[in-house]
């Protein structure tokens, strides 16, 4: 479909940069992002943060809906409240169709 | 002691025009330090980021940047060393007054205000999705923190610059909970400055306004798309870019810069107007404390325009050396 299933950008609900896994089956967390600014991995710049960190999974190969039902699922395990979450996709060229944070 | 203060020259027309506020810098006497540090094109051509993070940390450092205009490379994965400097330097305020200046003709006679634009929220937060094969979706990101915090410059701006009005410009009509959340936040943080005449304005009307009845205004406050928008409108209603001036403000350290691009073509010829990286960097005197030097040079820049000298944007001939030299014979002492 040129429309494929490469992870998830998904969003806490918290004042602290969180600590989350780094892993999830074929996903990676790639970054993490305070109003659009790069703040994992390091260096993180000194800005002030908003409650409302953006955590990227992403994945090389194409990922299922289950996988990503389930790393929502796992991250509510863990203590994290989500507000939003959004899929990311890539067509099959492999191009992100999804922006990257400064 | 000489003030530190890091120098971005820039991509194309920068340097030229870095070269002349130099000149008139150290014409006019001023101890600055200038320690050159690096960005733009000639960082990505030797793979490095835009804005390295050296650059950062030297800035950061210093507190206060001079930056000549850069290049945002065109292609996919690009990004704006402008706006890079901002968001890793958390400058949330951007400053732009547009004031008139002799010889500089425009239908818009007496123009004096000054735009604080919020500079690390809204759309800027470059937060997009393909959502479906169809649908495209940016991310307007509006925070009472962000909005407090460059309503609160605004105000303290107006309170120290014996500015009598704020006025709030957005568009809460429609966007009645990310624009609602700015205004309702500049209402409660104008009830902490009674003195200050303080309302707002619907972004369109605010535009329409702004080129009827100019001398109503004082000072704007809005969100950062609009402010780009309305900034280079006042920026032309002041005489176009050559001669409109910037300034990014944080907490910690702040970086001067001319509203315009690095106008590439004309690298080289020796061509483009100084006028506004001038102006910004006699911002930066203000923010240095150096009041007699700003004054000084405002009013050599100012004499140089009333006796005709002007670069080919305002219909004259000089060159940036030479307008830069004109300025400097207008310096006193």
């Amino acid at each position: 479909m040129n429309f494929n299933l490469h992870g998830l950008d998904i969003y806490l609900w918290t004042p602290t940069t969180p600590d989350l896994p780094k892993e999830f089956r074929t996903m990676k967390l790639t970054l993490i992002s305070n109003r659009g600014t790069r703040i994992y991995p390091p260096p993180a710049p000194e800005i002030d943060l908003l409650d409302y960190p953006r955590c990227r999974f992403e994945s090389d190969t194409v990922v299922s809906n289950e996988d990503i039902d389930a790393l929502v699922l796992h991250i509510t395990e863990l203590g994290w409240t989500w507000v939003k979450c959004q899929k990311l996709f890539r067509n099959d060229e492999g191009e992100n169709l999804y922006s990257q944070p400064y | 002691m000489a003030h530190k203060v890091a120098l971005i020259r820039g991509d194309g027309t920068g340097p030229e025009l870095v070269a002349a506020v130099e000149k008139i810098f150290n014409t006019a006497n001023l101890n600055i330090d200038w320690i050159d540090v690096e960005a733009g094109l000639a960082c990505v051509e030797a793979g490095k980021p835009i804005v390295p993070d050296e650059t950062i940390a030297k800035i950061k450092e210093v507190g206060i940047g001079l930056k000549g205009p850069m290049t945002t490379p065109i292609g996919k994965g690009s990004v704006s060393p402008n706006v890079t400097l901002r968001k890793k330097l958390d400058l949330y305020a951007c400053v732009r007054p547009a004031k008139s200046l002799p010889g500089v003709e425009t239908p818009f006679k007496g123009l004096d205000l000054v735009i604080f634009r919020e500079n690390t929220e809204d759309l800027y937060a470059q937060i997009e999705y393909m959502v479906t094969p169809t649908v495209a979706q940016s991310l307007k990101i509006i925070s009472e923190f962000g909005s407090e915090r460059i309503c609160r410059a605004a105000f303290e701006y107006a309170r120290k610059n014996g500015r009598k009005q704020v006025v709030c410009v957005h568009k809460a009509n429609i966007m009645k909970v990310a624009d609602g959340l700015f205004l309702r936040t500049f209402k409660k943080v104008a009830a902490e400055y009674p003195e200050i005449e303080a309302w707002d304005n619907i972004v369109d009307n605010q535009c329409m306004q702004l080129v009827t009845r100019w001398n109503s205004y004082d000072v704007l406050v809005t969100e950062n798309l609009y402010g780009d928008i309305v900034s280079d409108l006042v920026a032309g209603m002041m005489g176009g870019l050559g001669v409109a001036p910037g300034a990014n403000y944080g907490t910690k350290c702040a970086v001067f810069e001319a509203v315009h691009g690095s106008a590439p073509k004309y690298a080289g010829l020796n061509k483009v107007n100084p006028t506004a990286l001038l102006l910004s960097a006699t911002m930066m005197l203000e923010h240095l404390g150096e009041l007699d030097a700003k004054k000084n040079i405002e009013g050599a820049l100012e004499a140089t325009l009333s006796e005709g000298t002007k670069t080919y944007d305002l219909g004259g001939s000089a060159t940036t050396s030479g307008f830069a030299d004109a300025v400097c014979a207008h310096l006193k002492g």
